[in-house]
């Protein structure tokens, strides 16, 4: 079967009618996403399905329904013409009719078939014609939707369906039946035979009491044997995916290790690095970093005032001492030389003043006072005037005479002055410090800081790492936590039942050489009628060719098996040009059902082959089923995919299609692959570097612009031909 | 009687702001007129007390050297919530440090830039309220032209104090280095 045309009308972004001829080869349809793609896929899915009377509404096009007038009607059709034994088509169609402002009835449902014969079209049903043309087995192999359903042997009766279908060895399973109840039954006329005959009838009565128990005995132990089997083969499954989990879960714990570790580093750092810059001004009165300027003005000012007054004092003094006369007075003022301003009275204190007294030395000036020199006087003065002054001030003002206001009543340059002496010495040194302690906690939370950021990147690397890890595996954090012990426990069970197998296979192997002695001895039983040994010889026939017909059926299994994977290999290897991708195997599994697995040359299993390799490997596997199909049928059937190589990259997509081009068979892909993003517009266009070099027939399908992006009855595809 | 002092006084105070700053920066940067300030982190403000963004305001004028004479009327004007001795008192646990001194270096800082004649304070032709008056008008007009600088950023980029070193790079931008002598002129007001 070759399909020549395909013509949809009608059939959901379909709008009015579309054509598209194929090549006898490769046909790609190209199409964005949105773009009608599986639409058209599903069009003709909807053809193909001979179940039953299927007329949705939901496959008419919106655009169609809505243009009608209440009372008009319009027709959805699928067909296709193809080539199989002569011309032929099918079509599917229905009328629907606007009955109301939102209502629409469907009726006029057809299938419908014709056999063309140059100008003569002749009528059949259409679903019968599919069926001979196209059955419904090889369309199971036929038509694929996404990259997910290439796995043909995802099922238990896939391979028996297959091998019923195409490997012509059907008729086996009849003849294996037919022999075996010959087989059956001559061995019961046999026997009656023999236990009829009077001269070995006791013997072979106990004989075939003793077969009857070893057969029993036998069916049971492969009963068992074979439950046994199916369990190792689960745990074994089990167990790969845990061992496998194992490694994994192993690089999981130390990833999530090193995580933690990153994390409480973090933590401290961010501790260390953190800085409320604005507070600090006042709390760590980094405010104050400008200020030894406004200390000095203040020092400056203060000195000034202090000065001034003790001048003014002092001439006070002096000018009162003048007027009353008191010369003693005067004598009493310390002069100095170039009758410069005194200290303040309480400059040097008092215990300085002692120590100095004590010490011998002048601590001012550092030089030595001894006992008795004129600085050692000098010093002693002081503190006399020192001790007076506080007396003085005691009885200030009980002393004070009305007429003698004080000069200076109050004492706001004396409170300023202790403010300076304060502010000096040690408070100004930390002031001073101020500047360089900010500099410093900046230095050290930019260094924090940018650990910080080392740590945060890591962490992200890290964590990047993780959950590749868990996409990779496609296991859960959950399981990887615990599957360690769970692997236990699947061992024990699995080593259980393999000692259980060994210890069957052992009984089986001794029940089936009992049971072949005991019929050894029934076949020497030598009975008087000669009728009994025509009748055992005719049953020893019929075993054998029992025998004969099961290996035989067996081996055809295998072959081909092997045939399909000598197929697939092929496929594989082209699909594959330039890239690594190993060899295919379709191994039979106890349970009678098929598996394809990967390996690489050194006979290790590719556990989890790439996405890429997954599906060209499944599709190697189709080639290969389409090729036998041909081979067996002397027919060609149709591949169609939707979209099968979402997980290829660029380069292998164009590979793909350069094989595929030139694979003879035919091949219709719809894909959104070979298009172009005009990465200033945003616009796809077609690829055409890499579609010019392809041999095929290729179509563009469109949404036809303008359309209302909430509204469905405004959506068409555009169907249009590129080569 | 112990002796009056100057500092004890003043920080009985509590100096005056224009109003026009309330919502734009006090309210903005503090917890002004809400009570108490333990939920400032909650509130994400950048400082507690109303008095903070008072002081920083001080500093940013008092370094420019920059005054701003307050309003005339009065009824622009507003105190804050507690006069300047208690100004800093405050400690929260893991958060903030209580700062006591800074007040100190307030009343420093304006008897270094107010020009109050001491001698004719100290014999008694000038009362200690007037000398009084006259710091807290240079620390309200420096302030004044501290909220004025930062109206200012604010206008340029609503989010300039965003930026978590903001008002500490306002300072660092001041020379820290002991000046020998400092100019005494009056500078013109901003504007």
């Amino acid at each position: 079967m070759i399909i020549k045309d395909i013509r949809i009308n009608n059939f959901r972004s379909y709008y009015g009618s579309n054509h598209l001829s194929l090549s006898d080869r490769l046909t790609l349809i190209i199409g964005d996403n949105g773009d009608g793609k599986t639409t058209l896929f599903e069009a003709l899915e909807w053809l193909f399905d001979t179940t039953g009377e299927n007329r949705k509404e939901s496959h008419i096009s919106e655009k169609r329904k809505s243009e009608l007038e209440i009372g008009e009607s319009d027709e959805v059709s699928v067909s296709i013409t193809f080539e199989h034994d002569g011309e032929k088509e099918i079509e599917k169609s229905f009328t629907f009719e606007r009955i109301s402002e939102s209502e629409y009835r469907t009726r006029d449902y057809k299938f419908a078939g014709y056999l063309i014969e140059g100008a003569e079209r002749r009528f059949t049903a259409g679903d019968r014609l599919l069926n001979i043309c196209f059955e419904p087995v090889i369309r199971k192999y036929c038509l694929f939707k996404g990259e997910n359903e290439l796995n043909v042997f995802d099922n238990d009766t896939a391979l028996k369906t297959l091998v019923d279908t195409f490997s012509g060895i059907r008729q086996f399973d009849e003849l294996v039946e037919m022999t075996s109840s010959f087989e059956q039954k001559s061995a019961n006329a046999a026997n009656r035979e023999l236990q009829n005959d009077k001269k070995v009838s006791n013997q072979a009565k106990e004989l075939n009491a003793q077969l009857n128990d070893v057969t029993n005995d036998i069916q049971n132990i492969k009963t068992e044997l074979n439950q046994k089997k199916v369990s190792i083969s689960e745990f074994s499954s089990k167990l790969e995916l845990l061992e496998k989990n194992q490694e994994t879960s192993e690089r999981y714990q130390n990833i999530k290790e090193r995580i933690k570790g990153q994390k409480d580093k973090r933590a401290k750092l961010s501790a260390l690095s953190m800085c409320d810059y604005s507070t600090n001004l006042l709390d760590e009165y980094w405010i104050l970093r400008s200020f030894p300027a406004i200390i000095k003005e203040f020092s400056t000012k203060v000195s000034a005032f202090s000065k001034e007054k003790r001048r003014l004092d002092k001439q006070e003094t002096e000018r009162r001492a003048k007027e009353e006369g008191e010369r003693e007075a005067i004598s009493k003022i310390q002069k100095l030389a170039n009758d410069a301003v005194p200290l303040p009275w309480n400059l040097p204190d008092e215990a300085t003043m002692k120590e100095m007294i004590d010490d011998e030395i002048c601590k001012v000036c550092g030089r030595p006072a001894p006992k008795g020199s004129e600085a050692y006087e000098f010093m002693c003065n002081k503190l006399n005037e020192y001790l007076a002054h506080i007396a003085a001030e005691a009885n200030k003002n009980a002393e004070m005479k009305e007429d003698e206001t004080p000069l200076f009543p109050n004492s706001f340059i004396n409170e300023l002055h202790s403010r300076q002496i304060k502010l000096s010495g040690d408070t100004e040194q930390e002031i001073s410090k101020i500047a360089t302690n900010i500099s410093d906690r900046l230095e050290f939370v930019t260094k924090r800081k940018a650990e910080l950021a080392e740590v945060e990147k890591q962490l992200q690397d890290l964590e990047t790492e993780q959950n590749d890890l868990l996409m990779q595996s496609g296991l859960s954090a959950e399981l990887l936590d615990k599957s360690i012990s769970d692997l236990r426990g699947f061992f024990d069970a699995k080593s259980r039942a393999e000692n259980r197998v060994s210890e069957l296979e052992t009984t089986l192997k001794f029940k089936e050489s009992t049971k072949a002695e005991i019929q050894e001895k029934l076949s020497q039983l030598e009975p008087t009628s000669s009728m009994t040994q025509v009748y055992q010889r005719v049953h020893t026939a019929f075993e054998r060719i029992n025998k004969a017909f099961t290996n035989a059926k067996e081996q055809n299994i295998n072959n081909f098996l092997q045939m399909l994977e000598t197929e697939s290999n092929k496929y594989l290897q082209k699909l594959n040009k330039n890239d690594f991708y190993g060899i295919i195997r379709i191994r039979k599994t106890v349970s009678n059902s098929a598996r394809i697995e990967l390996y690489s040359d050194n006979g290790t299993r590719i556990e989890n082959p790439n996405g890429a390799l997954k599906t060209t490997m499944y599709m190697s596997v189709l080639f290969a089923i389409s090729q036998i199909t041909t081979l067996k049928r002397d027919q060609d059937y149709p591949l169609i995919f939707d979209a099968p190589t979402s997980s290829f990259g660029g380069f292998k997509e164009d590979t793909f299609y350069n094989v595929v081009d030139t694979i003879d068979k035919q091949c219709i892909i719809v894909t959104k692959d070979l298009l172009n993003i005009d990465k200033a517009t945003g616009q796809k266009a077609l690829d055409f570097d890499t579609i010019n070099k392809l041999s095929c027939s290729v179509y563009r399908i469109e949404k036809a612009e303008p359309f209302n992006d909430k509204d469905l009855s405004t959506i068409q595809t555009v169907v249009k031909p590129v080569k | 009687m112990a002796v009056e002092k100057l500092y004890d006084l003043w920080a009985a105070r509590n100096p005056q702001w224009e109003k026009r700053y309330e919502d734009s920066i006090i309210k903005n940067f503090c917890d002004y007129g809400r009570g108490a300030t333990s939920l400032r982190e909650d509130r994400g403000k950048v400082f507690g007390a109303g008095y903070e963004i008072f002081i920083v305001a001080f500093f940013i004028g008092l370094y420019f050297n920059q005054k701003r004479p307050l309003i005339e009327d009065t009824q622009k004007r507003k105190t804050l919530g507690q006069p300047i001795q208690y100004w800093g008192n405050i400690e929260q646990r893991g958060t903030r440090k209580s700062y006591p001194k800074l007040r100190e270096y307030i009343f420093t800082a304006l008897v270094a830039r107010t020009d109050i004649d001491f001698i004719a304070l100290e014999k008694g032709e000038m009362t200690s309220r007037k000398a009084v008056d006259m710091l807290m008008q240079t620390m309200e007009e420096y302030a004044n032209w501290g909220f004025h600088f930062m109206e200012d950023k604010l206008t340029d980029d609503h989010n300039y104090f965003y930026r978590e070193t903001a008002f500490l790079e306002i300072f660092l931008a001041f020379d820290a280095s002991p000046i020998e002598s400092i100019e005494d002129d009056e500078p013109d007001p901003l504007d």
